[in-house]
Protein backbone atom coordinates (compact mmCIF):
# COMPACT_ATOMS: atom_id res chain seq x y z
CA UNK A 1 0.00 0.00 0.00
CA UNK A 2 1.15 3.36 -0.62
CA UNK A 3 0.21 4.93 2.26
CA UNK A 4 2.09 2.39 3.92
CA UNK A 5 5.22 2.72 2.22
CA UNK A 6 4.99 6.44 2.51
CA UNK A 7 4.56 6.08 6.29
CA UNK A 8 7.50 3.86 6.57
CA UNK A 9 10.05 6.10 4.64
CA UNK A 10 9.31 9.75 5.35
CA UNK A 11 11.73 12.49 7.06
CA UNK A 12 9.10 12.75 9.93
CA UNK A 13 9.41 9.01 10.77
CA UNK A 14 10.72 9.12 13.81
CA UNK A 15 8.90 12.25 15.54
CA UNK A 16 6.79 10.92 18.05
CA UNK A 17 3.07 10.51 16.73
CA UNK A 18 1.59 12.49 19.48
CA UNK A 19 3.05 15.56 17.77
CA UNK A 20 2.13 14.17 14.02
CA UNK A 21 -1.89 13.21 15.54
CA UNK A 22 -1.66 16.80 17.63
CA UNK A 23 -1.10 18.83 13.93
CA UNK A 24 -3.21 16.88 12.29
CA UNK A 25 -6.21 17.58 14.58
CA UNK A 26 -5.08 21.07 15.07
CA UNK A 27 -5.67 21.48 11.40
CA UNK A 28 -8.92 19.66 11.05
CA UNK A 29 -10.22 22.13 13.74
CA UNK A 30 -8.64 24.81 11.52
CA UNK A 31 -10.86 23.18 8.43
CA UNK A 32 -13.81 23.74 10.39
CA UNK A 33 -13.68 27.05 11.69
CA UNK A 34 -12.78 28.42 8.69
CA UNK A 35 -15.62 31.02 7.60
CA UNK A 36 -14.71 31.00 3.96
CA UNK A 37 -13.67 28.89 1.20
CA UNK A 38 -10.61 30.89 0.71
CA UNK A 39 -9.41 30.13 3.90
CA UNK A 40 -10.19 26.37 3.97
CA UNK A 41 -7.76 26.01 1.33
CA UNK A 42 -5.06 27.87 2.27
CA UNK A 43 -5.23 25.46 5.34
CA UNK A 44 -5.65 22.25 3.12
CA UNK A 45 -2.26 24.05 1.01
CA UNK A 46 -0.18 24.79 4.49
CA UNK A 47 -1.05 20.83 5.45
CA UNK A 48 -0.31 19.53 2.27
CA UNK A 49 2.95 21.51 1.61
CA UNK A 50 3.74 20.29 5.10
CA UNK A 51 3.32 16.42 4.43
CA UNK A 52 5.28 17.20 0.45
CA UNK A 53 7.98 19.36 1.74
CA UNK A 54 8.50 19.02 5.05
CA UNK A 55 7.91 15.35 5.29
CA UNK A 56 9.54 14.41 2.41
CA UNK A 57 6.48 12.40 0.90
CA UNK A 58 6.69 12.21 -2.94
CA UNK A 59 4.66 14.52 -4.62
CA UNK A 60 3.54 11.57 -7.20
CA UNK A 61 3.09 9.57 -4.30
CA UNK A 62 0.81 11.67 -2.85
CA UNK A 63 -1.49 12.73 -5.62
CA UNK A 64 -1.88 8.54 -6.56
CA UNK A 65 -3.51 8.44 -3.02
CA UNK A 66 -4.78 11.60 -2.87
CA UNK A 67 -6.82 11.20 -6.49
CA UNK A 68 -9.33 9.00 -5.82
CA UNK A 69 -10.80 10.63 -2.92
CA UNK A 70 -11.22 13.88 -5.14
CA UNK A 71 -12.79 11.71 -7.49
CA UNK A 72 -15.44 11.00 -4.63
CA UNK A 73 -15.30 14.85 -3.31
CA UNK A 74 -16.21 15.79 -6.47
CA UNK A 75 -18.80 13.37 -7.00
CA UNK A 76 -20.39 14.08 -3.17
CA UNK A 77 -20.18 17.79 -4.63
CA UNK A 78 -21.98 17.42 -7.44
CA UNK A 79 -24.81 15.65 -5.87
CA UNK A 80 -25.21 18.31 -3.42
CA UNK A 81 -25.16 20.92 -6.39
CA UNK A 82 -27.98 19.81 -8.32
CA UNK A 83 -31.47 19.84 -7.35
CA UNK A 84 -34.67 18.53 -8.56
CA UNK A 85 -37.56 19.74 -9.91
CA UNK A 86 -40.71 17.76 -9.19
CA UNK A 87 -43.03 20.45 -10.62
CA UNK A 88 -41.89 19.93 -13.88
CA UNK A 89 -44.17 19.94 -16.86
CA UNK A 90 -41.97 18.26 -18.82
CA UNK A 91 -42.94 14.56 -19.98
CA UNK A 92 -40.13 13.11 -18.33
CA UNK A 93 -41.39 14.27 -14.77
CA UNK A 94 -38.73 14.93 -12.34
CA UNK A 95 -35.92 16.80 -13.36
CA UNK A 96 -32.27 17.25 -12.32
CA UNK A 97 -31.13 21.13 -12.66
CA UNK A 98 -27.44 22.65 -10.95
CA UNK A 99 -28.41 24.65 -8.43
CA UNK A 100 -26.50 28.27 -9.00
CA UNK A 101 -27.39 29.50 -5.84
CA UNK A 102 -25.91 26.77 -3.54
CA UNK A 103 -22.82 26.77 -5.36
CA UNK A 104 -20.72 29.18 -2.93
CA UNK A 105 -22.41 26.20 0.07
CA UNK A 106 -21.06 23.50 -2.34
CA UNK A 107 -17.52 25.22 -2.37
CA UNK A 108 -17.14 25.63 1.32
CA UNK A 109 -18.52 22.42 1.97
CA UNK A 110 -15.27 20.79 -0.76
CA UNK A 111 -12.82 23.58 0.25
CA UNK A 112 -13.64 22.46 3.79
CA UNK A 113 -13.80 18.64 3.07
CA UNK A 114 -10.54 19.02 1.23
CA UNK A 115 -8.50 20.40 4.49
CA UNK A 116 -10.18 17.74 6.36
CA UNK A 117 -8.19 15.22 3.84
CA UNK A 118 -5.02 17.14 3.92
CA UNK A 119 -5.06 16.58 7.42
CA UNK A 120 -6.04 13.17 7.00
CA UNK A 121 -3.38 11.95 4.58
CA UNK A 122 -0.75 13.97 6.72
CA UNK A 123 -1.05 11.86 9.27
CA UNK A 124 -1.58 8.42 7.49
CA UNK A 125 1.74 9.22 4.80
CA UNK A 126 3.87 9.93 7.71
CA UNK A 127 3.29 7.89 10.54
CA UNK A 128 2.97 3.73 10.23
CA UNK A 129 -0.36 2.11 11.66
CA UNK A 130 1.30 0.48 14.26
CA UNK A 131 2.30 3.73 15.61
CA UNK A 132 -1.73 4.81 15.35
CA UNK A 133 -2.66 2.07 17.39
CA UNK A 134 0.41 2.75 20.10
CA UNK A 135 -1.04 6.14 19.98
CA UNK A 136 -4.45 4.94 20.86
CA UNK A 137 -3.25 2.64 23.30
CA UNK A 138 -2.18 5.68 25.00
CA UNK A 139 -5.55 7.72 24.76
CA UNK A 140 -6.73 4.69 26.90
CA UNK A 141 -8.93 2.69 23.92
CA UNK A 142 -10.67 -0.59 25.19
CA UNK A 143 -7.84 -3.79 24.60
CA UNK A 144 -10.44 -5.66 22.65
CA UNK A 145 -10.67 -2.86 20.05
CA UNK A 146 -7.03 -2.49 19.93
CA UNK A 147 -6.57 -5.79 19.70
CA UNK A 148 -8.75 -6.37 17.16
CA UNK A 149 -7.00 -3.50 15.02
CA UNK A 150 -3.89 -5.25 15.71
CA UNK A 151 -4.96 -8.74 14.17
CA UNK A 152 -6.65 -6.84 11.31
CA UNK A 153 -3.65 -4.82 10.52
CA UNK A 154 -0.98 -7.88 10.94
CA UNK A 155 -3.44 -9.96 8.60
CA UNK A 156 -4.80 -8.05 6.14
CA UNK A 157 -1.77 -7.95 3.89
CA UNK A 158 -1.64 -12.15 4.16
CA UNK A 159 -5.67 -12.33 2.95
CA UNK A 160 -4.94 -9.97 0.44
CA UNK A 161 -1.77 -12.03 -0.77
CA UNK A 162 -3.93 -14.60 -0.87
CA UNK A 163 -6.50 -13.07 -2.61
CA UNK A 164 -4.09 -11.73 -5.34
CA UNK A 165 -3.00 -14.97 -6.00
CA UNK A 166 -6.20 -16.87 -6.22
CA UNK A 167 -7.26 -14.25 -8.51
CA UNK A 168 -4.60 -14.77 -10.78
CA UNK A 169 -4.66 -18.60 -11.05
CA UNK A 170 -8.55 -18.05 -11.93
CA UNK A 171 -8.13 -15.72 -14.40
CA UNK A 172 -5.66 -17.94 -15.90
CA UNK A 173 -8.53 -20.29 -16.18
CA UNK A 174 -10.67 -17.66 -18.18
CA UNK A 175 -12.36 -17.37 -14.38
CA UNK A 176 -13.77 -13.70 -15.33
CA UNK A 177 -14.57 -14.49 -18.76
CA UNK A 178 -18.51 -13.49 -18.28
CA UNK A 179 -20.20 -11.67 -15.55
CA UNK A 180 -21.96 -15.24 -15.02
CA UNK A 181 -18.56 -16.74 -14.24
CA UNK A 182 -16.88 -13.53 -12.60
CA UNK A 183 -19.70 -13.72 -10.16
CA UNK A 184 -19.15 -17.56 -9.52
CA UNK A 185 -15.27 -17.55 -9.21
CA UNK A 186 -16.03 -14.44 -7.21
CA UNK A 187 -17.94 -16.14 -4.70
CA UNK A 188 -15.50 -19.10 -4.62
CA UNK A 189 -12.79 -17.08 -3.93
CA UNK A 190 -14.52 -14.73 -1.11
CA UNK A 191 -15.98 -18.37 0.62
CA UNK A 192 -12.30 -20.34 0.50
CA UNK A 193 -11.04 -16.82 1.95
CA UNK A 194 -14.00 -17.45 4.79
CA UNK A 195 -12.12 -20.64 4.93
CA UNK A 196 -8.78 -19.39 5.55
CA UNK A 197 -9.90 -16.99 8.36
CA UNK A 198 -11.33 -19.68 10.56
CA UNK A 199 -7.94 -21.98 9.77
CA UNK A 200 -5.86 -18.73 10.36
CA UNK A 201 -6.92 -17.56 13.35
CA UNK A 202 -6.81 -21.52 14.51
CA UNK A 203 -3.39 -20.90 13.98
CA UNK A 204 -2.80 -17.78 15.38
CA UNK A 205 -4.51 -18.85 18.67
CA UNK A 206 -2.50 -21.69 18.77
CA UNK A 207 1.04 -19.58 18.32
CA UNK A 208 -0.51 -17.45 20.98
CA UNK A 209 -1.42 -20.05 23.12
CA UNK A 210 2.08 -21.81 23.12
CA UNK A 211 4.26 -18.45 24.20
CA UNK A 212 1.48 -18.30 27.10
CA UNK A 213 -0.71 -14.92 25.87
CA UNK A 214 -3.81 -14.67 27.66
CA UNK A 215 -4.88 -11.41 27.48
CA UNK A 216 -4.31 -8.55 25.79
CA UNK A 217 -1.85 -8.17 22.75
CA UNK A 218 1.13 -6.31 23.32
CA UNK A 219 4.21 -4.87 21.28
CA UNK A 220 7.15 -2.68 22.57
CA UNK A 221 7.26 0.73 21.85
CA UNK A 222 10.18 2.56 20.23
CA UNK A 223 11.51 5.47 21.88
CA UNK A 224 11.01 8.91 20.06
CA UNK A 225 13.91 11.45 20.16
CA UNK A 226 13.09 15.16 21.55
CA UNK A 227 9.36 13.71 21.77
CA UNK A 228 8.56 17.00 24.24
CA UNK A 229 10.10 19.23 21.87
CA UNK A 230 8.57 17.80 18.57
CA UNK A 231 4.85 18.12 20.27
CA UNK A 232 5.36 21.39 21.48
CA UNK A 233 6.24 22.61 18.07
CA UNK A 234 3.17 20.93 16.50
CA UNK A 235 0.88 21.96 18.73
CA UNK A 236 1.99 25.84 18.78
CA UNK A 237 2.09 25.15 14.71
CA UNK A 238 -1.65 24.44 14.80
CA UNK A 239 -2.43 26.65 17.66
CA UNK A 240 -1.37 29.47 15.13
CA UNK A 241 -3.19 27.51 11.86
CA UNK A 242 -6.30 27.88 13.63
CA UNK A 243 -5.72 31.29 15.38
CA UNK A 244 -4.45 32.51 11.69
CA UNK A 245 -8.41 30.60 10.33
CA UNK A 246 -10.13 32.37 12.97
CA UNK A 247 -8.91 35.66 12.27
CA UNK A 248 -9.14 35.55 8.46
CA UNK A 249 -12.61 36.95 6.91
CA UNK B 1 -20.70 4.46 0.30
CA UNK B 2 -18.74 5.95 2.25
CA UNK B 3 -19.39 9.80 3.31
CA UNK B 4 -16.13 11.75 2.53
CA UNK B 5 -13.47 13.01 5.14
CA UNK B 6 -15.18 16.84 6.19
CA UNK B 7 -18.17 16.91 4.32
CA UNK B 8 -20.81 17.02 7.21
CA UNK B 9 -21.15 19.68 9.43
CA UNK B 10 -19.12 19.35 12.82
CA UNK B 11 -22.57 18.76 14.67
CA UNK B 12 -23.56 16.22 12.85
CA UNK B 13 -20.55 14.60 12.80
CA UNK B 14 -20.64 14.69 16.73
CA UNK B 15 -24.17 13.56 16.67
CA UNK B 16 -23.74 10.69 14.56
CA UNK B 17 -20.57 9.75 16.64
CA UNK B 18 -22.72 9.71 19.49
CA UNK B 19 -25.80 7.26 17.99
CA UNK B 20 -22.93 5.12 17.07
CA UNK B 21 -21.18 5.01 20.61
CA UNK B 22 -23.64 3.08 22.12
CA UNK B 23 -23.87 0.18 19.21
CA UNK B 24 -19.77 -0.26 19.31
CA UNK B 25 -19.97 -0.63 23.02
CA UNK B 26 -22.71 -2.94 22.84
CA UNK B 27 -20.89 -5.08 20.22
CA UNK B 28 -17.34 -4.41 22.40
CA UNK B 29 -19.16 -6.05 25.73
CA UNK B 30 -20.55 -9.15 23.18
CA UNK B 31 -17.19 -9.42 22.06
CA UNK B 32 -15.28 -9.57 25.57
CA UNK B 33 -18.23 -12.02 26.89
CA UNK B 34 -17.46 -13.94 23.20
CA UNK B 35 -13.67 -14.15 24.16
CA UNK B 36 -13.81 -14.94 28.01
CA UNK B 37 -15.68 -18.37 26.78
CA UNK B 38 -14.05 -19.04 23.86
CA UNK B 39 -10.41 -17.16 24.20
CA UNK B 40 -9.67 -18.61 20.13
CA UNK B 41 -12.63 -15.80 18.89
CA UNK B 42 -10.16 -13.01 19.74
CA UNK B 43 -8.24 -14.07 16.90
CA UNK B 44 -11.03 -14.92 14.89
CA UNK B 45 -12.58 -11.79 14.96
CA UNK B 46 -9.64 -10.29 14.21
CA UNK B 47 -8.85 -12.24 11.32
CA UNK B 48 -12.83 -11.47 10.49
CA UNK B 49 -11.72 -7.58 10.34
CA UNK B 50 -8.92 -8.22 7.87
CA UNK B 51 -11.44 -9.92 5.57
CA UNK B 52 -14.15 -7.69 5.83
CA UNK B 53 -11.18 -5.03 4.92
CA UNK B 54 -10.41 -7.40 2.08
CA UNK B 55 -14.03 -7.97 0.97
CA UNK B 56 -14.55 -3.77 0.48
CA UNK B 57 -11.37 -3.94 -1.53
CA UNK B 58 -12.17 -6.57 -4.10
CA UNK B 59 -13.49 -5.38 -7.36
CA UNK B 60 -17.09 -6.87 -8.12
CA UNK B 61 -18.27 -6.88 -11.85
CA UNK B 62 -21.03 -4.00 -12.81
CA UNK B 63 -23.63 -4.78 -15.26
CA UNK B 64 -22.98 -1.23 -16.37
CA UNK B 65 -19.31 -1.89 -17.16
CA UNK B 66 -17.69 -0.32 -14.29
CA UNK B 67 -16.52 -1.81 -10.91
CA UNK B 68 -17.85 -1.13 -7.61
CA UNK B 69 -16.86 -2.92 -4.26
CA UNK B 70 -18.90 -5.33 -2.04
CA UNK B 71 -19.80 -3.74 1.52
CA UNK B 72 -19.62 -7.40 2.89
CA UNK B 73 -22.12 -6.22 5.60
CA UNK B 74 -24.67 -9.15 4.84
CA UNK B 75 -22.15 -11.52 4.76
CA UNK B 76 -20.67 -10.59 7.78
CA UNK B 77 -23.61 -10.00 10.02
CA UNK B 78 -24.63 -13.87 8.94
CA UNK B 79 -21.09 -15.27 9.79
CA UNK B 80 -19.99 -13.71 13.06
CA UNK B 81 -23.52 -12.09 13.94
CA UNK B 82 -24.96 -8.69 13.72
CA UNK B 83 -23.89 -6.76 17.36
CA UNK B 84 -19.85 -8.03 16.56
CA UNK B 85 -19.95 -6.73 12.95
CA UNK B 86 -20.37 -2.89 14.55
CA UNK B 87 -17.06 -2.58 16.68
CA UNK B 88 -15.44 -5.06 13.22
CA UNK B 89 -17.05 -2.38 10.85
CA UNK B 90 -15.28 0.24 13.24
CA UNK B 91 -12.15 -1.13 12.69
CA UNK B 92 -12.63 -1.79 8.90
CA UNK B 93 -13.81 1.85 8.23
CA UNK B 94 -11.42 3.11 10.39
CA UNK B 95 -8.46 1.24 8.16
CA UNK B 96 -9.95 2.27 5.06
CA UNK B 97 -9.88 6.19 6.06
CA UNK B 98 -6.18 5.54 7.19
CA UNK B 99 -5.01 3.41 4.48
CA UNK B 100 -7.17 4.03 1.21
CA UNK B 101 -8.19 8.02 2.28
CA UNK B 102 -11.30 6.22 1.46
CA UNK B 103 -13.96 7.98 4.12
CA UNK B 104 -12.74 9.52 6.84
CA UNK B 105 -12.24 10.17 10.91
CA UNK B 106 -14.73 13.09 11.38
CA UNK B 107 -17.37 11.14 9.27
CA UNK B 108 -16.39 7.30 10.76
CA UNK B 109 -19.40 8.11 13.31
CA UNK B 110 -21.68 8.55 10.92
CA UNK B 111 -20.12 5.62 8.11
CA UNK B 112 -20.37 3.16 11.00
CA UNK B 113 -23.81 3.75 11.66
CA UNK B 114 -24.60 3.82 8.04
CA UNK B 115 -22.50 0.35 7.13
CA UNK B 116 -21.55 -1.44 10.56
CA UNK B 117 -25.20 -0.63 12.39
CA UNK B 118 -27.69 -0.45 9.88
CA UNK B 119 -26.75 -3.07 7.58
CA UNK B 120 -25.68 -5.75 9.79
CA UNK B 121 -28.66 -5.66 11.83
CA UNK B 122 -30.90 -5.45 9.10
CA UNK B 123 -29.28 -8.36 7.33
CA UNK B 124 -29.86 -10.63 10.37
CA UNK B 125 -33.06 -9.00 10.85
CA UNK B 126 -34.03 -9.42 7.15
CA UNK B 127 -32.71 -13.09 7.03
CA UNK B 128 -34.52 -13.76 10.82
CA UNK B 129 -37.72 -12.98 8.93
CA UNK B 130 -37.14 -14.86 5.54
CA UNK B 131 -36.43 -18.16 7.61
CA UNK B 132 -39.35 -17.69 9.74
CA UNK B 133 -41.39 -17.37 6.71
CA UNK B 134 -39.74 -20.79 5.42
CA UNK B 135 -37.85 -19.02 2.06
CA UNK B 136 -35.50 -20.66 0.74
CA UNK B 137 -31.78 -20.65 1.88
CA UNK B 138 -30.67 -19.14 -1.10
CA UNK B 139 -33.34 -16.56 -1.04
CA UNK B 140 -33.13 -15.57 2.33
CA UNK B 141 -29.28 -15.32 2.08
CA UNK B 142 -29.99 -13.10 -1.39
CA UNK B 143 -32.53 -11.00 0.64
CA UNK B 144 -30.28 -10.14 3.73
CA UNK B 145 -27.42 -8.85 1.92
CA UNK B 146 -29.16 -7.25 -0.79
CA UNK B 147 -31.30 -5.21 1.42
CA UNK B 148 -28.95 -4.37 3.71
CA UNK B 149 -26.70 -2.91 0.90
CA UNK B 150 -30.05 -0.86 -0.15
CA UNK B 151 -30.60 -0.06 3.69
CA UNK B 152 -26.96 1.25 3.55
CA UNK B 153 -27.43 3.97 0.80
CA UNK B 154 -31.05 5.08 2.37
CA UNK B 155 -29.28 5.44 5.64
CA UNK B 156 -26.53 7.58 3.84
CA UNK B 157 -28.80 9.59 2.07
CA UNK B 158 -31.07 9.84 5.12
CA UNK B 159 -27.50 11.34 6.28
CA UNK B 160 -26.57 13.78 3.88
CA UNK B 161 -30.21 14.67 3.43
CA UNK B 162 -30.17 15.79 7.12
CA UNK B 163 -27.00 17.64 7.07
CA UNK B 164 -27.96 19.38 4.01
CA UNK B 165 -31.79 20.20 3.08
CA UNK B 166 -33.21 21.52 0.42
CA UNK B 167 -33.54 25.33 1.05
CA UNK B 168 -37.27 25.42 -0.28
CA UNK B 169 -38.48 21.67 -0.17
CA UNK B 170 -36.60 20.62 3.22
CA UNK B 171 -35.44 17.28 4.04
CA UNK B 172 -37.77 15.13 2.02
CA UNK B 173 -36.99 17.01 -1.69
CA UNK B 174 -33.14 16.76 -0.57
CA UNK B 175 -33.43 12.65 0.58
CA UNK B 176 -35.16 12.01 -2.98
CA UNK B 177 -32.20 14.37 -4.63
CA UNK B 178 -29.25 12.05 -2.83
CA UNK B 179 -31.28 8.90 -2.97
CA UNK B 180 -31.98 9.38 -6.85
CA UNK B 181 -28.39 10.29 -7.50
CA UNK B 182 -26.96 7.49 -5.50
CA UNK B 183 -29.52 5.05 -7.20
CA UNK B 184 -27.74 4.86 -10.40
CA UNK B 185 -25.31 2.89 -8.85
CA UNK B 186 -26.30 1.60 -5.74
CA UNK B 187 -29.60 -0.13 -6.87
CA UNK B 188 -27.43 -2.66 -9.07
CA UNK B 189 -24.42 -3.15 -6.63
CA UNK B 190 -26.67 -4.07 -3.39
CA UNK B 191 -28.46 -6.77 -6.29
CA UNK B 192 -25.27 -8.05 -7.35
CA UNK B 193 -23.64 -8.12 -4.20
CA UNK B 194 -26.94 -10.20 -3.04
CA UNK B 195 -26.20 -12.47 -5.89
CA UNK B 196 -22.56 -12.87 -4.64
CA UNK B 197 -23.36 -13.66 -0.76
CA UNK B 198 -25.43 -16.37 -2.28
CA UNK B 199 -22.73 -18.12 -4.41
CA UNK B 200 -20.59 -17.50 -1.30
CA UNK B 201 -23.04 -19.16 1.33
CA UNK B 202 -23.68 -21.95 -0.98
CA UNK B 203 -20.28 -22.59 -1.68
CA UNK B 204 -19.20 -22.68 2.01
CA UNK B 205 -22.09 -24.69 2.88
CA UNK B 206 -21.33 -27.30 0.67
CA UNK B 207 -17.33 -27.70 0.93
CA UNK B 208 -16.74 -26.08 3.99
CA UNK B 209 -20.06 -27.69 6.12
CA UNK B 210 -18.06 -29.22 8.85
CA UNK B 211 -15.88 -26.19 9.98
CA UNK B 212 -19.04 -24.01 10.25
CA UNK B 213 -20.35 -26.10 12.62
CA UNK B 214 -16.64 -27.09 14.21
CA UNK B 215 -16.04 -23.39 14.46
CA UNK B 216 -19.28 -22.44 16.18
CA UNK B 217 -19.03 -19.17 14.06
CA UNK B 218 -22.49 -19.49 12.06
CA UNK B 219 -25.61 -19.75 13.69
CA UNK B 220 -25.37 -23.83 13.04
CA UNK B 221 -29.53 -24.05 12.32
CA UNK B 222 -28.86 -22.32 9.22
CA UNK B 223 -26.12 -25.18 8.21
CA UNK B 224 -28.49 -27.29 9.13
CA UNK B 225 -31.36 -25.96 7.15
CA UNK B 226 -29.52 -25.42 4.09
CA UNK B 227 -28.77 -29.04 3.63
CA UNK B 228 -32.36 -29.72 3.54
Amino acid sequence: MLTEQSAYSNRWRRITPVAKGTFSLCGMIAAFSCASSTAALAVALVIATATILGAGVPILCYLRIAVPALFFLLASGLSLAVSVDFSSTLPAGTVLRLATSELPRVAYICSRSLACLAALLFMTMTTPLTDMISLLRRCHVPDTLLDLMTLCYRTLFVLSEATRETMVAQSARLGYSTLRISLRSLGGMIANLALQVWQRSQALHLAAQARNNDGALRFLEPDYPDAPRSISIATAAGGIMIALTLALP
Amino acid sequence: MHIMEGFLPATHALGWSAASAPFVAYGLRTINKRITENPEQRMLLGVAAAFTFVLSALKLPSVTGSCSHPTGTGLGAILFGPTAMAPIGMVVLLFQALLLAHGGLTTLGANIFSMAIVGPFAAAAIFRIAKAALLPFGVSIFLAASCADFLTYITTSAQLAFAFPDPVGGFSVSFARFAGVFAITQLPLAIIEGLLTVVVMNALVRFNNRELQVMNVTDVPVVREAQL
